[in-house]
């Protein structure tokens, strides 16, 4: 591990994808928090901010920026291959809202004097942002969204509600999907806000989800007043921005990665449960085993399209309903072998990470989040199979 | 049974079921559950009184015991409402402590129990997963449910080819404590039997018979529950909306509501019959049949279903503000107890091996 030197990031694009695969190793050995490793639950600001600044530091915080805005700019199948390390490595997610939606956003669409403003404070950790795009009544159906912004003089003025916002209480910038034209058909009323969460106005209430952790909140606005130049892109266009870049999203859910985690899981719990010998657990196993398989053999027929310079389709739903359904199967297979212990709070004694009853219930948003599994089979009958309808 | 006599029983199950409104008012809100969650001992004690001054505690117990003398399907019956309100109070166990205790002829705490007075649970098992009692002495008991709130411990222990049963005071022998998803406890018992007093020579029919009706009713008490949390779904699919439709008119959706129902309608079959079969005097193999049938499905479907309810959901359903949850996490700690699905499954087809056509 040690003799791998660590090129300067401007270099780590032209290192070939086995090299590179090593210099990742080598940097997560070198830099990442033990402590940090495969956290239980999402972690807050506090306790993940150790990592976002180291990252910041060595450069390596932005993997898909271009160099020219302080990225690594890295092509789509090295940002998977240094996805792919970071799991194996059980690397804790950041509040990377900024990093992941809001720059390439505002790279893609903003103008240079946004780019000036926005970019750089996110590469400092200044800005911590997050998503409010869902509202009470706009889930599955964003685009019926109604928090409105309306122009009154150099200001939009925004009233109305978001909900599951994750990590909101962290944040100090929100990007809003607001309403700017009730008349409009629903998809084009809507537009990109940029907001400072210290503006009058806006209350963040956390709330308690079911692994009784404070990860998403509700946030309301009232007469918040924001100034016209924090729009991005243009007026009415922020349904089209928002979904451009949720493509790119749709692979990293569906990487294979979260399920080989679980499997691991699944077998030290059935050696502990003494059914691993089973020969109706080894059945069971397999079939899980040999899904995970599969997953990461047409999840490598993605990734190869992005090597090639494709861009992906709408198929690429599939990756995200396999992925999150075999996450779930597994977890619920390690319900079900686990005994009374299955109802734990805490990890089984003497195996820290195995968190039985933890796994089942964090496996749950993952086919809700993201595009619901429903709403992926819809893109899938619809969009791909062109079934009428 | 004559209609006369089938009319009776069905009476008698309406009656206690109304009781049960008692305690867990229908569609009444899960305030009380939820603040007694994590909190020690995780029960009202004075509901738990309350439960005994009904008559539930021994129930099952004949008048002589102290008993209601009721049946096993009422006992089902009154476990499924209690399971719709997810009521903590540990009626099962002490239910169970209350057979242990009648066969070993009524000795002990036996009268204290049944008035709701003490909670008494019997320290059987070993390992996780099982219906054995193996009875070594000084083994450790695992999985005692709302032992933080035991005043006694009943021991079985193996002495020779019998299983004699020991009282042991939690005062002089105090279990490690750990919290589990519904907000309650299990505890391990290192039991220390110099403090131990034999209350009976041998158990060794009795137990495994109440074992098996601890497992039936914990079947119906997750059938309440998963019932309950299937009609709450069934609620938010009539109402809630996204494209501009009511969410419920999706096919999609439909099927998986439909299947849900049928899960929920085999559950039901499966334990009515099984108490009904027991009641009619099941004994041994048959009785086995029966109590691992209703027992599989009810741990499997439980699960099942409170997991698709939180999907049918949304994002609503991931929150710990919202009820449906509390019934996914009954169903994660309750599914297993007294055996798995697969445990029972496997018993099932030792106990039946043939189809009857
Ligand atoms: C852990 C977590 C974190 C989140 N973080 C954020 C965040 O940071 N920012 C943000 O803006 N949002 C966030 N969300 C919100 C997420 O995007 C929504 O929950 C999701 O879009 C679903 O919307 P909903 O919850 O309103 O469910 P609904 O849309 O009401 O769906 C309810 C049920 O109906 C089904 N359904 C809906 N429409 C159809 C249809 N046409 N056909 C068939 N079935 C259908 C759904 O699949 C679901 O089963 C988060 C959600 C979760 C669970």
């Amino acid at each position: 591990m040690d003799a791998i030197r660590i090129p300067p990031p401007a270099e780590l694009d032209s290192l070939d994808d086995e090299q590179f695969r090593q210099v990742v190793r080598a940097f997560l050995h070198a830099n990442y928090p033990e402590h940090l490793r495969n956290p239980p639950k999402r972690l807050h600001w506090v306790e993940n901010k150790e990592w976002y600044f180291r990252l910041a530091e060595t450069g390596w915080l932005c993997p898909g920026w271009p160099k020219e805005h302080g990225g690594l700019g890295l092509s789509p199948a090295k940002q998977i291959i240094l996805t792919e390390e970071y799991e194996r490595h059980g690397v804790a997610r950041t509040n990377d809202h900024g990093v992941v939606m809001l720059g390439p956003l505002v790279i893609n669409y903003g103008t240079e004097e946004q780019k000036r403003r926005f970019l750089p404070k996110i590469l400092t950790g200044e800005h911590i942002w997050c998503q409010g795009y869902s509202e009470p009544g706009a889930g599955s159906d964003l685009a019926a969204l109604r928090t409105e912004a309306v122009l009154d003089g150099d200001h939009y003025v925004v009233n109305g509600q978001k909900t599951w916002t994750t990590l909101a209480m962290d944040a100090n910038w929100i990007f809003l999907l607001v309403r700017t034209d009730r008349n409009a058909k629903k998809q084009e009323g809507i537009s990109f806000l940029l907001v400072d969460m210290k503006t009058p106005g806006i209350t963040v209430r956390p709330i308690i989800n079911l692994e009784m952790h404070d990860e998403f909140c509700e946030t309301f606005f009232d007469n918040v007043r924001v100034p016209k130049e924090n729009l991005v892109g243009q007026l009415n266009k922020g349904w089209d921005m928002a979904k451009a870049l949720l493509g790119f999203e749709r692979i990293f859910l569906g990487s294979p990665r979260q399920s080989g985690y679980a499997l691991s899981r699944l077998k030290i719990l059935a050696e502990r449960m003494g059914v691993w010998e089973d020969a109706e657990f080894q059945d069971r196993y397999a079939r899980l085993r040999l899904e995970f398989e599969d997953l990461k053999a047409l999840y490598g027929t993605f990734v190869d399209r992005l090597k090639r310079g494709q861009s992906l389709g709408p198929d690429v739903s599939m990756l995200k309903i396999i992925q999150t359904e075999l996450f779930q199967k597994i977890t619920d297979c390690m319900l079900e072998i686990a005994g009374e212990n299955a109802g734990l709070m805490e990890p089984m004694e003497g195996n820290r990470d195995l968190n039985i009853g933890g796994l089942y219930i964090q496996a749950r948003p993952a086919t809700i989040y993201g595009g619901s599994n429903e709403i992926q089979r819809n893109i899938l009958s619809k969009n791909v199979l062109e079934l009428p309808g | 049974m004559s209609a006369a006599e089938a009319d009776d029983r069905a009476e008698s199950i309406r009656m206690i079921r109304d009781s049960a409104a008692a305690v867990a008012p229908p569609g009444g809100d899960l305030k009380r559950v939820r603040d007694l969650r994590w909190q020690d001992p995780g029960y009202d004690a004075g509901l738990f009184r309350q439960m005994g001054e009904m008559g539930w505690i021994g129930l099952r117990l004949p008048e002589e015991m102290g008993g209601a003398g009721l049946g096993v399907g009422e006992m089902c019956a009154l476990a499924e409402e209690l399971g719709r309100g997810l009521v903590p109070e540990p009626l099962i166990p002490a239910a169970l402590s209350a057979q242990v205790l009648a066969a070993a002829g009524g000795k002990g705490p036996l009268p204290v129990l049944l008035a709701g007075e003490v909670l008494v649970l019997t320290a059987w098992q070993e390992r996780a997963d099982t219906l054995e009692v193996p009875g070594t002495s000084e083994a450790s008991r695992h999985f005692l449910p709302m032992a933080a709130g035991a005043d006694f411990f009943l021991l079985p222990v193996r002495e020779g080819g019998r299983l004699a049963l020991y009282e042991l005071p939690a005062a002089r022998c105090v279990p490690t404590i750990e919290r589990t998803q519904d907000g309650g406890t299990l505890g391990t018992l290192a039991p220390n039997m110099a403090e131990a007093t034999k209350l009976a020579d041998d158990v060794g029919e009795a137990l495994p018979a109440a074992l098996d009706e601890a497992a039936l009713v914990t079947a119906a008490y997750l059938l309440g529950g998963m019932e309950r949390a299937f009609g709450m779904t069934l609620d938010y699919l009539r109402q809630r909306q996204q494209f501009g439709k009511i969410i419920g008119t999706f096919q999609a959706l439909q099927h998986r509501a439909a299947d849900l129902k049928m899960q929920v309608a085999l559950t039901r079959a499966s334990i009515e019959s099984a108490a009904a079969a027991l009641d009619a005097g099941a004994t041994g193999d048959a009785r086995r049949a029966a109590v691992s049938r209703a027992k599989a499905r009810a741990a499997e479907a439980s699960l099942r279903v409170t997991r698709e309810c939180i999907q049918l959901h949304g994002g609503i359903g991931y929150t710990d503000e919202y009820d449906v949850g509390l019934y996914l996490r009954k169903a994660m700690v309750m599914a297993n107890q007294y055996g798995s699905a697969t445990l029972h499954r496997r018993r099932f087809m030792t106990v039946s091996p043939e189809v009857e056509a």
